[in-house]
């Protein structure tokens, strides 16, 4: 029986849907909240986007281009716009860039479902197609994909500079794509070649200078500087480096104590006994022939004294201290050694080793580098460097983006072009899909189409091009078979973007087209916003 | 509300009014000249007010009465008004108006969930006042009346059976509140008819009983075909799917969910089962993985993989015991004693962990944290330790390992370690979990959820826990109906056949009883935008035919099948419905006077 259901032309009346006044209240304004936020990134999308100075309550100025950034510090109140955020948090966590290109399709997705939905169409069908229109994106994105060799160090640097040529630091590309490439590749782990974990990854800002100063440090580096309590020494060569936990200071314990002095002599006497008993640890650290001492943080009781430091200068051992706890694995796991939380297991084997440790000036600060490490585990410390905090803070941030883009090319192989290339592809291809469809399904996918459009011609609109001009200009190269064909904001221009060298990886374009399209879905399936506890 | 004055009802045809509603009803006090005068007005024109609140106004009244002596008072009059009962905040409602108080809320509420029902029901964004203001998306009835602010009693009661209905067989919660809600409408119009709320309750019972029967009659019970019941419960997973975020998926995530229960071998624990959310990927990506995972990491130096492990698993401190009594401090009088004390300290944990090690494990997990000393000495001992494991964790863990949690570790022969084949580090998404494989207890088993975002991981995890519950419940009890407004329908018409024989008023109850079943069918055609009317009709004259078997089959917007599209429901669930749907609206029914307490004041702390 539903087999003939099926076959019949379907009635008017199905699908079709009345709704009351209050829903549809409550969805215009969901949808109009989420434009709102939409639109407020939007200028930021792409090499000639522009950046957002946000001001954040405690007085902080903040300049960004990024998506995820922008949206995080919004704090928007509307749960549907709250969605919208969510939805750059997701893209940031699944894929590190394309955080604003997400936003912007969500929110043209949502004004063409405002035009569907006035149509009378019902929302969980509109919700449906959609679903089937991103699986098929999936697909002819795929399709369109070019697949890529980890060896390739030119393409992995390619898509790393398309990524870094819309944020502030776009001059500096040429610098900081090589180095995302290189400390991604250096962190990967044989064993497991899909997987790049990027806490392995550490980055140390450091004011002054410019960005051009940025380095990659086969080592480590702290933002520190070495103790220079009583002129202990500052760098040390053939470095035997020991992680400790516990303390170099006089004893406490974690019971209440006093110590009752009733004379002077015994003052004296306690005095020499503090002194003795941190020398004897002191001695002990230095029968094992460590001279390098990073010591962990405490909150208890002080890492060290100004007494032990001295007996440490004087033994000739180099003191790191307040170092963090979280930091310790990172740092063991570089120095391919153990942490000492016990004086009684101060041993040999516990001790990593490296050609130099030193203290090294850097503007008005001084940074500690350890390099030459023997046996060094897989990580990569990245040492970036700008002229001011918000120049840091965005050259971090861009750089972080670099690195993700690079992790998902690690993590699935494939590159795709840039430029609005995709999108104008996608939305040729579907608009043809949709014709074959049929009933309210064909309708959707098209309006699904049309909102894909929404890249090109925003890039085109922030470069300063004519966007309509350039979007027909691409559609009608399209329809021609230039796949590739997408806008070169530099030229002013459509050509070949592959060939441009602007690529990005496949996992950014599908994850933000189906992010995108689960967020809208969610958003239309409401129906009313309840007040709770 | 807020009413201003006095309400008063008129006949069609008299002039004077009929009855006067006092403005009490909204808590606003009848003090104005223009109520007094109102009143005074009835009172001595002799018309009859029913419902007489008791005020001090009345008591202006009565005196006016009595002043102006040429009338004397009716004899209904309250004389004097009764010595106050109540508290002073506290009011009462009485007869007509407490049960009326009680339909409006408890529509109110039928309302509000009403648009979530069926796989073409909505969501609703659940809004926190509190701090944060965070945010919920969800379909799931439960949930969303949980969360809610009420002040209704009858509300109340209704909310109740929904969360009864969450933990008794998880699933139908908002139908259970959907059918009440229209067993009360309907009753409110036999009120109104002057039908006394006790031959409604009994029309009710009746038809609730008939109604079961007639469910009882058309059940499949697949209990001796393996093969066949776990197609039915294929089928279940998928119905109840089908209505939640999880629907485009939904077999994927019933396979899942029917793999996790039929490990449970017909158990209903289904702590056994545990649910992991992971931001990232898609919901695609979930997958159930055998054994336990924990999400913590291991600590630095210690291996990452066991096989073989033996566990403890353990609830103590591992800094060194205190003395807990306050003040409590040791005089020494030289720096070497301190250093002994300190060294004493360092001992006493040493003692600990060679205890611990004494009961020959390799794998030590901790509710507390572990300090770095003890890390370091399990590391040096080559045991994988594991710190600050969070309540529900370590419960789980000793639970799936059989083993005990221990917090002291003294005799070792008394302690049971829990064992697994495996542990090792595995990573998902971004994150490394501890993954414990081959546990004891066989039917444990973790399903991993990956998702966009936290609404959807969170709702998922609902959706889930959703449709284990009636799987679970199914296993016990494998009886099993079609979906789709079937049942509904077969009730419907069971209960209109009793009608026609029952004699007397009752039957006006048990038609209004079929009627109120057919509005579930009427709701779910309805919220996929169907012409409700037209298909309920049509589903009608199907039911007609014996033995038939359509339903909604909202995906086409006809009348199919149930059968061939394979949209099942549990019996135990409809069940439940049923019952405590009937049983709700008897006790609210039944109620006429609601007495609100006052409210506990607050003592200011200033």
């Amino acid at each position: 029986m539903a087999a003939v259901t099926a076959a019949q032309p379907r009635s008017s009346k199905t699908e079709s849907y009345v709704d009351n006044k209050r829903k549809e209240d409550i969805r215009q304004a969901n949808i109009k909240a989420a434009r709102a936020v939409a639109d407020a990134v939007r200028t930021s999308l792409g090499p000639k986007g522009m950046d957002k100075m946000i001001s954040t309550a405690n007085g902080e100025v903040i300049i960004t281009n990024d998506g995820a950034t922008i949206l995080n510090k919004m704090e928007v109140l509307q749960p549907a716009a709250k969605m919208l955020v969510d939805l750059s948090k997701s893209q940031d966590s699944a894929a590190g860039d394309g955080t604003t290109t997400v936003v912007v399709i969500a929110g043209a997705l949502l004004k063409q479902c405002l035009t569907l939905l006035s149509n009378g169409i019902h929302p969980t069908v509109i919700s449906d197609s959609l679903h089937k229109a991103s699986i098929k994106a999936v697909d002819v994105l795929t399709a369109m994909a070019v697949p890529l060799e980890l060896s390739d160090r030119e393409s992995l640097i390619k898509s790393a500079s398309t990524s870094l040529n819309s944020k502030v630091v776009s001059q500096y590309s040429t610098l900081l794509a090589p180095l995302a490439v290189d400390s991604v590749l250096s962190v990967v782990d044989p064993a497991k070649p899909d997987m790049v974990d990027l806490r392995d990854i550490k980055i140390v800002k450091k004011l002054g200078g410019t960005v051009d100063d940025t380095q990659l440090v086969k080592g480590l580096v702290f933002d520190k500087k070495a103790s220079h309590a009583a002129g202990g020494p500052t760098r040390m060569e053939n470095a035997k480096i020991a992680v400790i936990q516990f303390q170099i200071s006089p004893p406490k314990t974690d019971i209440e104590q006093s110590i009752v002095v009733s004379d002077y002599t015994q003052m004296d006497r306690i005095l020499k006994e503090e002194r003795n008993y941190i020398l004897g640890m002191i001695k002990k650290i230095k029968a094992t022939g460590c001279n390098v001492l990073l010591i962990q943080k405490s909150i208890l009781r002080d890492a060290v004294t100004d007494l032990s430091l001295h007996y440490l200068a004087k033994a000739k051992i180099m003191v790191v201290k307040d170092v963090e706890r979280e930091d310790i694995e990172f740092i063991t796991k570089t120095l391919n050694c153990l942490p000492i939380a016990n004086i009684e297991h101060f041993r040999v084997e516990k001790l990593g080793h490296a050609d130099l440790v030193e203290e090294v000036s850097l503007g008005d600060g001084k940074i500690v580098k350890v390099t030459g490490i023997k046996d060094m585990g897989r990580t990569t410390t990245v040492l970036v460097r700008g002229s001011n905090q918000l120049v840091l803070d965005e050259a971090e941030r861009s750089l972080h983006d670099a690195l993700c883009v690079v992790r998902c090319l690690v993590s699935k192989r494939f590159l795709i072009a840039g430029g609005g290339a995709p999108e104008i592809e996608l939305s040729r291809q579907l608009g043809a899909w949709s014709k074959v469809l049929h009933g309210m399904e064909g309708y959707c996918v098209r309006s699904f189409a049309e909102a894909l459009e929404v890249i090109p011609y925003t890039l085109a609109e922030n470069a300063g091009l004519n966007p309509i001009a350039i979007v027909t200009e691409l559609r009608n190269r399209h329809a021609q078979g230039e796949i590739n064909a997408g806008i070169n904001v530099r030229k002013g221009q459509i050509t070949n973007i592959l060939e441009e060298n602007v690529v990005q990886p496949l996992l950014v374009s599908t994850s933000a087209i189906t992010l995108a399209t689960e967020c809208v879905r969610m958003i239309l399936k409401i129906d009313d916003v309840v007040n709770v506890r | 509300m807020v009413i201003e004055g006095p309400i008063l009802e008129f006949h069609q045809k008299s002039p004077k009014p009929l009855r006067v509603y006092s403005a009490q009803q909204s808590k606003a006090k009848p003090q104005g000249q223009k109520t007094l005068a109102l009143l005074l007005f009835c009172v001595l024109s002799g018309i009859r007010i029913s419902n007489f609140p008791k005020h001090r106004a009345y008591d202006q009244v009565f005196f006016l009465c009595t002043k102006t002596q040429s009338y004397s008072p009716p004899s209904y009059f309250p004389w004097r008004c009764v010595e106050k009962i109540l508290k002073d905040d506290a009011s009462e409602e009485k007869g007509e108006r407490a049960r009326m108080a009680s339909f409006v809320g408890a529509i109110a509420i039928t309302d509000l969930v009403k648009t979530t029902l069926g796989p073409k029901g909505m969501d609703k964004i659940l809004q926190s006042t509190g701090r944060g203001h965070e945010v919920t998306v969800t379909n799931d009835g439960a949930t969303i009346l949980k969360s809610l602010h009420i002040d209704n009693p009858a509300a109340k009661v209704l909310i109740d059976i929904s969360k009864v209905q969450d933990d008794e067989v998880g699933d139908g919660t908002t139908s259970v509140v959907v059918l009440a809600g229209e067993l009360l409408r309907e009753a409110e119009k036999l009120v109104a008819a002057k039908i006394h709320p006790m031959t409604i309750i009994s029309g009710y019972r009746m038809a609730a009983e008939c109604a079961r029967n007639a469910l009882l009659q058309r059940v499949v019970d697949n209990k001796e075909n393996a093969e066949k019941f776990k197609s039915d419960l294929m089928k279940i997973a998928m119905t109840t799917l089908s209505s939640k975020i999880l629907s485009q998926d939904k077999e994927h995530f019933a396979q899942l969910a029917v793999d996790a229960v039929m490990r449970l071998k017909g158990s209903t624990n289904l702590e056994a089962i545990q649910i992991i959310k992971k931001p990232g990927g898609s919901l695609k990506d979930s997958f159930l993985d055998e054994g336990f995972i924990l999400d913590k990491k291991i600590g630095l130096g210690q291996p990452k993989r066991i096989e073989n492990a033996k566990i403890l698993v353990a609830n103590t401190a591992m800094d060194t015991d205190k003395v807990k009594i306050y003040g409590a401090r040791v005089r020494v009088d030289s720096m070497s004693k301190v250093a002994e004390i300190e060294g004493a300290e360092k001992e006493k944990m040493r003692e600990k962990v060679k205890k611990i090690l004494g009961h020959g494990i390799n794998c030590f997990v901790n509710r507390q944290l572990i300090y770095n000393f003890p890390e370091e000495l399990f590391a040096d001992a080559g045991i994988l330790a594991i710190e600050h494991a969070d309540f529900d964790g370590i419960e789980r863990l000793a639970l799936v390992t059989g083993g005990e949690i221990a917090s002291t570790f003294d005799n070792p022969e008394s302690v049971k370690l829990g064992h697994c084949k495996l542990i090792e580090e595995i990573m998902i998404g971004e994150d490394k979990l501890i993954h414990f494989s081959g546990v004891e207890m066989g039917q444990a088993c973790t399903i991993v959820l990956r998702g966009a975002s936290h609404h959807v991981l969170d709702e998922a995890e609902r959706s889930l826990h959703d449709a284990l519950c009636v799987l679970s419940q199914t296993v016990n009890d494998t009886r099993v109906l079609l979906g789709g407004g079937w049942p509904e329908m077969v009730m419907a018409k069971e209960v209109d056949k009793l009608a026609r024989k029952t004699p007397g008023k009752k039957s006006h109850a048990i038609e209004a009883f079929s009627r109120a079943l057919l509005a579930i069918p009427t709701i779910i055609a309805d919220n996929a935008g169907l012409d409700s009317a037209d298909l309920v009709a049509k589903l009608r004259a199907e039911h007609h035919k014996e033995g038939c078997n359509a339903g909604i089959d909202v995906i086409s917007g006809s009348v199919g099948d149930m059968a061939e599209l394979g949209i099942s429901e549990a019996f135990k669930v409809k069940q439940a419905v049923l019952l405590s749907a009937t049983e709700a609206a008897e006790m609210i029914l039944r109620v006429d006077e609601i007495i609100t307490c006052a409210p506990r004041k607050r003592e200011d702390r200033m």
